[in-house]
């Protein structure tokens, strides 16, 4: 049983909607779900004036429609799942604690950022600041996987602390900017200032990627890691080589200028 | 040291007033007691007032900065990384020999620092560089500001509203997104369906997606002169110009208040009055909540 | 007008110690013998206190707007104020909006606030935010101790053209006082330096120490007849065994008044972080035997909170120490400040020091006329957070079960678990209102007397004494109810109270080649217009001495 909810008319300024939540609807009846309030620019309306709703008391979420504007769905849900058929808005997943999103579309800005643990799939392309700390925080997401299909913006895990970020397409400037822990996947590479200040934490790109001149290359390995990793990885449908025959990866450390103590992988096939 | 700015021709009064020429109790021989750095992409005529110019490659500032950041403690950077900024290493062991042993260094930065690729994070490289410098020496960093009084405004929001700009209220209290609500983002996604524009003319330096969606919503416009935002705004009230014929307070860029003495008078409008009566004219209407209701706060966070 | 009846009334400067006992108060917002009419409030079974004086606090100026903008994150997580018909939005948190602060201090019963720490070329922007923080009236002081005009008066032995010049100073900035902070200390930070003992010379100057600079600003201010003391941040702020400079420096106060600020910084022991322990004790002898001295506690609260002093050198300590976030102010040839976020935390050895000693001070310190309720905020806690400290000093039972959770190495490095004193309902009043009124010289405040203003605080008698002191039933500004049943319910613009202290005519064109030397803005456009202050009122000056 899932709850369906479609847009009816895309909303001309933003719509903030964090009830769009699991956690939010799993208890409530029909009328309930339509009655709750979200927020177009300044005017608090009911749901309904934006989406028909199909279904009740469920955990599960279906999302139909252009939700570009619709900003914050499923924030700091904690359980169940969100899945969208559509374009999404900003802060999708922002501090949720546990459950699924999947986005059969393109996704903004923010995507789990401060995330605690949780899993997001993005199978278009996404914006910036994924899975990073808002401005002024001290960590962004300490645990959890995102996954995106596609390409994605700036300052991808920023001051992350903990889990996983998987990136098929190209990301942009600063990936793993202040980075203090996790994993960051770079199935495409990126563009400049990868690991920019780093502290600690892994980034690996398949692709050759233009490092800051504050890392040193260390030694050419396959770590041990790389082949458990590449296992739990095969679940999420990502395929990270690690034998030997197949290639090497250069590895750097930095970012000198903290100093940090940060890696950097990169793919070097055979 | 200045860092992507040409104060002689966009801050002619920096160097006699304040940096360079200035004679002082602890540095009586003025210019000559001081050594001045300029850093940028090209030679400006700024240049000529330094005693060390420094040409970085265009879009290399923040790396430049970081490898500043690791060399001072000592880290070791590689020549060819070095080279790839447009400097040599004899050049920075030079400079970060100056910057240590120097008893108050000072960064200006400005826009070709702070507009260019990397913008909010080429400013806190400076910034952190900065603070970092403090572990050998005194050292300070400053933003050369553009426009008249944009300090004043940040000043104001933050005392406020605590942010300094990129602010919401639609939940009845301030909430602070760069990027989400500053202004040119707002404008460019087309977030909003309406704009109130005082003391700033956006139609002439933002980007055109922003300009084009101004022209699309009602734009309101306070200024004194007919601006590129004015002849596209649906309605602009002329007022009276500021520290001209207006009194207020201007903040300088390092956020020293300054008191606006008007020297002429204007049959306009002050921009307060006229805020004023709008203010007063939207108090007649109902109050933007319904009685009873209130915002939900955006809450969960930790 | 307004009577309250029934209530139990606490009002120190009046002697009076519970008794029940009708107010009344004027349609001029002062307190008189009867009324006639108006509103009638019973207060039966409540609890009657002046409104709330906090001597020592920062909620404006160039420093707290810089911690405003260094702590978004605070501020996403803090009590938001939601605009309504009658208030203004605003965040609450470590570093409040200017409104925030005014409807925090007022919803826990505080109606005057002493803004601690303004450089006179940043007081324009200061009374300006002080015009936006509601209902609480204000006082500022200016800070002078590092000030080289000053300070070159007083190295060449000037004493009067250095009282001249301070008293310019008070006038230009619209203040009310004298704040001293590490004198010397500061300047000295301007070459990387910091000033720690009182009697070396301070780097700059010759033969000028920080020793000589506490004594003559103290006489300045005991002889320009100022309301308030000199307010002193004492050198050597936050370093272990950092009494032996404190008590050097009560010495050097002999024979003057004075107003030590937030003393549990300036009463440690030990010679390292390692051996770091209260010397509270030894402070609290001082003050018990020398009654011309008042302070304020500067106690320190568990917790998240931002640190903002003058105290440059300090900040940069504490940034290395935290490596976390770290801003720095220089105010020309005045002052300067620094800003670092903190956490306070129970299992740091240091902290739980510093916890008990403001603690100790509060219960050492026997009179308490002498020892004033602070955070010193938002250095060792927030404001909206007295409340709490309030709690541990009446309930010995409570404040041993805190120190229970204390790290086992606290033994022997603090005095708190030994003492059992419990401050009475009478005592909190005296710390909270009538005494910090009576240090600050605002004879209308902190007194429920005929003719003083009508700022009374009403609380609910009930055991939780911290959710008493956060909770008050009503809060009546200048006669007016400005919180009632926990709403807002007025926001009044508040006053503030300024000073003219006399000075020599020819000060000014004395000032003026001095200033044009060594400022970089216009002389004329340097001291604050009082058209600006918004509700500016004249305090008298003690001259008979």
């Amino acid at each position: 049983m899932t709850i369906t909810l479609t847009l009816k008319q895309a909303p001309a300024v933003p719509l903030e909607a964090e009830v769009l939540s699991p956690d939010v609807f799993a208890e409530l009846s029909n009328a309930e779900i339509r009655a709750l309030i979200v927020y177009n620019g300044k005017r608090q309306v009911p749901l309904e004036e934006f989406f028909d709703v199909d279904g009740e008391r469920s955990d599960e979420l279906v999302l139909h429609g252009d939700l570009t504007k619709v900003r914050l769905i499923g924030r700091g849900m904690s359980k169940g799942s969100v899945t969208v058929h559509g374009r999404v808005g900003m802060h999708l997943g922002a501090h949720m604690k546990g459950g699924r999103i999947e986005v059969h579309g393109d996704a903004s800005d923010w995507i789990g950022a401060e995330m605690k643990n949780g899993f997001i799939h993005v199978h278009g392309n996404a914006g910036g600041q994924i899975g990073a700390a808002y401005r002024g925080s001290l960590a962004g997401m300490k645990n959890g996987t995102i996954i995106v299909d596609g390409t994605a913006g700036l300052e991808v895990g920023m001051r992350m602390r903990r889990g996983t970020i998987i990136l098929g397409g190209q990301a942009k400037d600063f990936t793993g900017l202040q980075m203090k822990g996790g994993t960051i996947i770079l199935m495409d590479g990126a563009e400049i200032r990868t690991g920019a200040w780093m502290n600690r934490g892994t980034i690996i790109s398949m692709k050759p990627i233009k490092l800051m001149p504050t890392f040193a290359e260390s030694n050419d390995s396959n770590p041990t890691f790389m082949n458990v990793y590449a296992r739990q990885l095969k679940r999420f449908g990502v395929n990270l080589p690690f034998a030997a025959s197949e290639g090497i990866y250069q590895r750097f450390s930095g970012d000198l200028a903290v100093p940090g103590n940060g890696e950097i992988l990169v793919w070097q096939p055979a | 040291m200045y860092w992507g700015g040409n104060p002689a021709e966009c801050h002619p009064r920096h160097f006699t007033k304040y940096t360079l020429m200035q004679k002082s109790k602890f540095l009586p021989r003025g210019r000559k007691d001081r050594t001045m750095v300029l850093v940028d992409i090209r030679e400006t005529k700024s240049a000529k007032a330094s005693d060390i110019f420094l040409q970085v490659r265009p879009g290399k500032d923040f790396e430049l900065i970081t490898i500043l950041r690791a060399m001072i403690k000592e880290q070791h950077v590689g020549d060819e990384q070095i080279a790839e900024t447009g400097m040599t290493r004899e050049v920075l062991d030079d400079l970060v020999h100056r910057m240590k042993s120097c008893k108050f260094g000072c960064f200006f930065f400005g826009m070709g620092l702070s507009m260019t690729r990397g913008k909010h994070m080429n400013s806190a490289a400076l910034l952190t560089l900065a603070a970092e410098m403090n572990a050998f020496t005194k050292f300070v960093a400053m933003p050369m500001r553009g426009h008249g009084n944009v300090t004043g405004a940040d000043v104001i929001m933050r005392w406020q509203t605590g942010y300094p700009f990129g602010i919401t209220f639609n939940r009845g209290y301030p909430r602070y997104n760069p990027g989400e609500f500053s202004t040119v983002d707002v404008l460019v996604r087309g977030d909003c369906d309406a704009a109130f524009i005082i003391g700033a003319d956006p139609g002439a330096t933002m980007p055109q997606p922003a300009i084009e969606h101004l022209k699309r919503i009602p734009t309101i416009c306070l200024d004194p002169h007919v601006t590129h935002t004015s002849n596209l705004a649906r309605v602009h009230i002329t007022t009276a110009p500021q520290g001209i014929a207006a009194p207020g307070t201007a903040y300088r860029m390092d956020e020293l208040p300054l008191p606006l003495k008007p020297a002429l008078k204007s049959p306009y409008p002050s921009d307060e009055e006229v805020v004023r009566r709008i203010n007063a004219a939207i108090a007649e209407k109902p109050f933007w909540l319904a009685e009873g209701s209130q915002p939900q706060m955006i809450t969960n966070q930790v | 007008m307004l009577r309250i009846t029934g209530g139990k009334v606490y009002d120190p400067a009046n002697e009076i110690d519970g008794q029940i006992k009708d107010i009344c108060i004027d349609d001029h917002g002062q307190i008189v013998d009867s009324v006639d009419g108006g509103r009638t409030i019973d207060a039966t079974g409540m609890i009657i206190f002046p409104g709330g004086v906090d001597v020592h606090t920062h909620v404006a100026g160039g420093a707290m707007n810089f911690a405003r903008a260094m702590t978004p994150e605070d501020h996403r997580r803090t009590q938001a104020f939601i605009r309504t018909k009658n208030r203004r939005s605003g965040l609450g948190g470590m570093a409040p909006t200017t409104f925030a602060t005014g409807y925090l201090y007022a919803g826990m019963g505080f109606t005057t606030v002493n803004e601690a720490a303004v450089p006179v070329l940043s007081a324009r922007h200061t009374h300006e935010e002080l015009a936006d923080i509601p209902i609480v009236d204000k006082t500022t002081l200016t800070l002078m101790a590092n000030n080289e005009i000053m300070m070159d008066q007083m190295e060449a032995g000037e004493y009067e053209r250095a009282k001249n010049v301070v008293a310019w100073y008070i006038w230009a900035a619209k203040s009310y006082g004298v704040k001293a902070v590490n004198p010397g200390g500061v300047a000295a930070w301007k070459w990387g330096a910091d000033a720690k003992q009182l009697s070396s010379p301070i780097a700059g100057y010759n033969t000028l120490t920080p020793g000589k600079i506490v004594t003559m600003l103290a006489t300045i201010c005991d002889d320009l007849g100022l309301p308030h003391p000199m307010h002193l941040h004492c050198n050597n702020l936050g370093a272990p065994g950092n009494i032996s400079t404190t008590l050097d420096t009560l010495k050097h106060l002999e024979g003057h008044r004075a107003h030590i600020a937030h003393s549990q910084y300036h009463a440690y022991g030990g010679d390292g972080w390692d051996t770091m322990c209260s010397a509270t004790a030894q402070l609290a002898e001082y003050f018990n035997t020398h009654p011309n001295i008042t302070t304020d506690a500067g106690a320190v609260l568990f917790g998240d909170t931002v640190t903002i002093t003058a105290d440059g050198p300090w900040q940069h300590l504490l940034y290395k120490l935290t490596g976390r976030k770290w801003g720095n102010l220089d105010v020309e040839n005045e002052t300067g400040c620094g800003i670092v976020p903190y956490t306070y935390r129970p299992s740091n050895l240091v902290n739980a020091v510093q916890w008990a000693s403001g603690l100790e001070l509060m219960l050492l310190i026997k009179n308490p006329w002498q020892v004033f309720l602070s955070t010193d905020h938002p250095n060792g806690g927030c404001f909206w957070r007295y409340p709490e400290i309030i709690q541990l000093l009446m309930c010995a039972d409570f404040r041993k079960e805190c120190i229970a959770k204390l790290p086992d190495k606290i033994k022997g490095r603090i005095t708190l678990p030994e003492i059992d004193r419990e401050y009475t309902l009478y005592e909190v009043a005296t710390s909270m209102s009538a005494g910090p009124a009576r240090a600050l010289g605002l004879t209308q405040k902190g007194n429920l007397g005929v003719g003083c203003d009508a700022d009374i605080v009403i609380y609910e008698e009930e055991d939780d004494v911290a959710r008493m002191f956060s909770h008050p039933r009503y809060v009546i500004k200048a006669g007016e109810i400005v919180i009632e049943d926990g709403d807002i319910k007025e926001t009044p613009e508040g006053r503030e109270f300024l000073v003219k202290p006399n000075y020599a005519p020819e000060t000014h064109e004395f000032m003026r080649p001095l200033f044009e030397d060594c400022y970089t803005m216009q002389f004329d456009n340097y001291p604050v217009e009082l058209e600006r202050i918004e509700n500016p009122v004249m305090q008298p000056l003690k001259l008979e001495k």
